[in-house]
């Protein structure tokens, strides 16, 4: 549906993104995971043809962007990072002006605008100022506003910042409807967020893509196999045990959480299965085991390894 | 483009811009018409509608600053670049807006000549030559406006930009008299003409080439008419002043006269102007 092919835009020397190339199936959430300044918004930007890139192709439904803009954006819907919103219109206004400007006929237009007000919930303010309405319901009119004229696709920008917990949720189950009958690329800087609702997740830094997979695929691929162990015994014989079990990498003692036990973190060297050598092991030196667990990455660390990483290089 | 169009329309009117367009201009234009026709019971209308023409460099900022500077401010022209709506139909709806406004504060002050017909009679197709003229001048002034507003998101640096550039070409008439004429001078103007062209053109195109071979066949022409005939460049400064004065082709109007000369320069000097600011918003997208 979305094919983005080696996007690079450059702001004289600065590179704000920089040979970004992914495609989004059909009916896919995809989760843009980045911290500020990543150049997700640049890159959402050029998607929807706000901006051009200095290098690059964008095509929607395999028409590209430039070539075509007027057919190409009739299929994006667009939820800037600050809503486009005119403080001086009421709802009802604003959502018929785009109307007017995204041409949706006016024979469907009061049948489509009920439909979309009834799904993003702002029904009980179409008569008001947007300049008087709340930050959720500001929001909600920037997503109706997307929707309108029935894109395929639609681009979120950081949909939930600046909203309530509750909102949060309610925008969430929002996109998740809407990912029922939509492609929808998302951004965030928030990992639970993104973990919750995408089906697949590009982590993007520095305008590059650092990695990318579905969540679990995430953290498995970069968990790698460690190990975390709860030991009844002494944190240095523990230790002593553990290191002469191969294939261990790194031993990393956590404290002790529970009294006369002792938490410990095992890397393995490759991604081999340690388990049996490491139960063995400390069973022979008189260390029972009292809790042993897989430790994927949550994403979060996942988020902070990718991205430090990148900076330990650069 | 008819959407743009009537969002803009009723902005003019849903904040106070349009209000404080029509007041003021209205006030001035009573005003005026009180003091130069009305007590000294004079029926020369066009001559009130020429002092009038004044009146532009304060209005039209109050018009045209907020047109493209605010929806820049405010991020909203992400809503319209995202859309499927060319900049062209954006830009061309907005201008046409304003116009409007400026057409029905104008069609308000054609009660003052009405009024006028009950007491004796007036020379309607010369005050309808006069109105022609007036909004041919006034539609310019918004095209400069709609330009400048598109090259900033501060509506105060707009407004006081186009009062600037409007003033400026006011005094350009004062200044044909006093520019000199000789020929020295008049070959440094068109040299500096011609390196304007091409600095102008290396900004938009980046293209060295392209502009270096403006560069050169400019130089070219101007060597060569020097050659040929010398005194074309005697008071060249001011005949091109002189070309660019949109005030000088108002007068004809003045006098009743509807020729279709100024109405064509005034109608491709608006063009330019939509053109530029179209050319101007699709290339932010590419810097």
């Amino acid at each position: 549906m979305i094919e983005v092919q080696n996007v690079t835009k450059r702001y004289g020397q600065h590179v704000a993104v920089d040979h970004v190339s992914f495609t989004v199936n059909d009916g896919e959430i995809l989760g843009f995971l980045g911290p500020n300044g990543a150049g997700k918004s640049t890159t959402m930007n050029i998607i929807t043809g706000y901006i051009s890139a200095t290098e690059g192709t964008v095509k929607i439904d395999g028409i590209d962007i430039l070539d075509q803009p007027e057919e190409a954006k009739k299929r994006i819907g667009y939820l800037p990072e600050f809503p486009p919103l005119y403080m001086d219109m009421t709802v009802a206004e604003y959502l018929d002006f785009v109307c007017d400007i995204r041409k949706v006929s006016s024979a469907e237009r009061k049948q489509s605008l009920e439909r979309i007000m009834d799904i993003v919930k702002i029904d009980d303010v179409k008569g008001r100022l947007i300049k008087n309405l709340s930050k959720g319901y500001k929001q909600r009119v920037g997503v109706a506003q997307a929707m309108i004229g029935n894109p395929q696709v639609l681009v979120l920008d950081e949909p939930t910042v600046g909203l309530d917990p509750r909102q949060i949720i309610e925008m969430r189950d929002l996109i998740k409807r809407l990912g029922k009958s939509h492609t929808i690329i998302l951004s965030s800087h928030i990992l639970p967020e993104v973990s919750a609702v995408c089906d697949r997740i590009i982590i993007i830094n520095k305008g590059k893509i650092v990695a990318a997979g579905t969540p679990d695929n995430l953290s498995k691929h970069l968990g790698g196999g460690r190990l975390s162990l709860r030991v009844a015994a002494p944190e240095k014989q523990v230790v002593a045990a553990l290191e002469q079990v191969p294939g261990i990498a790194r031993v990393e003692p956590r404290g002790t959480f529970e009294p006369g036990t002792v938490d410990v973190v095992v890397d393995p060297d490759q991604e081999v299965d340690i388990r049996r050598p490491v139960f063995n092991a400390l069973s022979r030196a008189d260390c029972p085991i009292l809790m042993m667990r897989p430790l994927d990455l949550s994403l979060e660390e996942i988020f902070m390894q990718v991205t430090t990483q990148e900076s330990e290089v650069s | 483009m008819i959407g743009v169009y009537k969002k803009e329309l009723k902005a003019y009117f849903s904040t106070p811009t349009g209000y404080v367009f029509m007041g003021f201009f209205l006030l001035i234009a009573g005003f005026f018409f009180a003091i130069s026709n009305l007590f000294p019971m004079v029926a020369n209308y066009n001559g009130m509608l020429g002092n009038l023409t004044f009146i532009f460099l304060i209005v039209v900022p109050i018009l045209t600053m907020r047109l493209l500077a605010e929806e820049m401010r405010q991020k909203t022209d992400v809503l319209l670049l995202t859309s499927p709506l060319s900049v062209g139909e954006m830009i061309i709806g907005k201008y046409f807006a304003a116009v409007t406004v400026f057409l029905i504060t104008l069609l308000i002050t054609c009660m003052y000549p009405v009024m006028m017909s009950f007491f004796g009679d007036i020379a309607v197709w010369e005050i309808i030559g006069g109105y022609v003229g007036f909004f041919l001048l006034g539609s310019t002034f918004i095209a400069i406006g709609l330009f400048i507003s598109s090259l900033t998101d501060n509506q105060v640096i707009a407004a006081v930009v186009t009062f600037s550039v409007l003033l400026l070409l006011w005094v350009m008439d004062a200044l044909q008299s006093v520019v000199p004429t000789d020929i020295v001078s008049g070959v440094v103007f068109a040299s500096a003409l011609v390196a304007a062209v091409a600095i102008w053109l290396y900004s938009a195109a980046r293209n060295i080439y392209v502009s270096l071979v403006a560069a050169i066949a400019g130089g070219a022409v101007i060597a060569g008419l020097y050659i040929a005939n010398k005194d074309i460049y005697t008071g060249f400064i001011g005949k091109v002043l002189a070309w660019f004065s949109l005030l000088n082709r108002y007068n004809e109007f003045s006098l009743g006269i509807l020729s279709l000369s100024p109405i064509v320069y005034y109608i491709t000097f608006s063009a330019a102007f939509v053109f530029l600011t179209i050319r101007n918003i699709e290339k932010k997208r590419w810097s």
